[in-house]
């Protein structure tokens, strides 16, 4: 496949987060896929270099499975601390994570609220203030909201990561406005996670400025996810080179594209 | 012997290493990460750790998340 993604203008557009220079903003998730055996599949066709992941208790019943075992060698590892519901919990899953050799990136996530999965901004927050202060590149997943994502970064977060809408849900860019401000407002990346659905919607997110998304259900409960992976991937792109463009302004009122050469009604 | 693994009481003779265990079990030794009495325990320690009646074992492993 000729790769617009990488030909063109955006070559040379990098994200840097943690030292590294990113050339794809799409980070993509691992879980819900039907099977392991499609995610090689799904990353080759997204593009995406880092990947989220969660730690969990062994299975029995299939203790030689495991998800690393279905990630390229240079995949940028993204450990997730779901489950935990203090900054205790989510320091220890993250030590644990560093341990078992998956480098030092980790996404903060701390929730309480089991129907709508929001994350606890305050526990988030002193969760990453240890982690970064233990030498890891903290990526906290946070609600939107501008003094907590200034509280993150003065913690020295990598980026913030505030959700579109609850995980899972599908439901697109709720808090557009919220998101409109940390982008103005913070100088760190602002990675939007959680409630992307659609391909435009991603699109939507990158041209206001989101410098990535995190998307996960979309993509793995789609029809074809290896499909939904290289449509992100594209929209992605698109919304980037839209930015980067330059978005023209938005006004109430009709303004002609065509010259409006008068000779119709002129005598 | 008594140990608990993951949660649950488990039955195993005594003289058994972590890394036994593991092998007993058939764990992917691949990212594998164990919490042995609430304290990390590093690949290299676990072929020289023995278990001992009442320790507690974490076993985890990475699997599909978001």
């Amino acid at each position: 496949m000729n790769d617009i993604t990488q030909s063109d203008n955006l070559a040379e557009d990098t994200l840097l987060i943690g030292g590294i220079n990113l050339h794809s903003r799409l980070f993509v998730g691992t879980g819900k896929f039907s099977s392991h055996e499609i995610v090689p599949q799904m990353l080759e066709a997204s593009g995406s270099q880092v990947v989220t992941m969660a730690l969990r208790r062994v299975d029995w019943k299939n203790p030689q499975e495991n998800i690393l075992n279905y990630l390229p060698q240079n995949t940028i590892l993204l450990p997730n601390t779901s489950g935990a519901r203090t900054a205790e919990e989510a320091v220890r899953i993250a030590r644990l994570a560093r341990a078992a050799g998956c480098g030092n990136w980790v996404k903060i996530e701390v929730v309480q609220d089991q129907r709508y999965l929001l994350p606890d901004n305050w526990e988030t927050l002193n969760a990453t203030e240890q982690l970064v202060n233990e030498g890891f590149v903290v990526l906290p997943y946070m609600s939107p909201d501008l003094g907590a994502a200034r509280r993150l970064r003065d913690a020295g977060a990598a980026a913030i990561m505030p959700l579109g809408a609850p995980i899972g849900s599908n439901r697109g860019l709720q808090t557009k406005e919220l998101i409109r401000i940390l982008i103005e407002e913070i100088s760190l990346p602002i990675i939007v996670d959680a409630g992307i659905g659609r391909p435009s919607e991603a699109a939507e997110a990158m041209e206001m400025g989101a410098a990535a998304v995190l998307v996960n259900t979309a993509i793995a409960t789609a029809g074809d996810p290896v499909f939904m992976a290289q449509a992100f991937r594209l929209a992605v792109a698109a919304g980037r080179l839209g930015y980067l463009a330059g978005l023209g302004e938005r006004r109430l009122t009709a303004e002609a594209s065509s010259p409006l050469t008068g000779f119709l009604q002129e005598g | 012997m008594q140990i608990v693994v993951n949660g649950e009481a488990q039955e195993i003779l005594s003289d058994c290493t972590v890394f036994q265990l593991l092998k007993n079990q058939a764990v992917t030794l691949n990212a594998t990460v164990v919490e042995h009495n609430g304290k990390i325990l590093k690949q290299e320690y676990w072929q020289g750790t023995p278990l001992q009646a009442g320790d507690r074992l974490e076993i985890l492993i990475f699997m599909g998340g978001g």
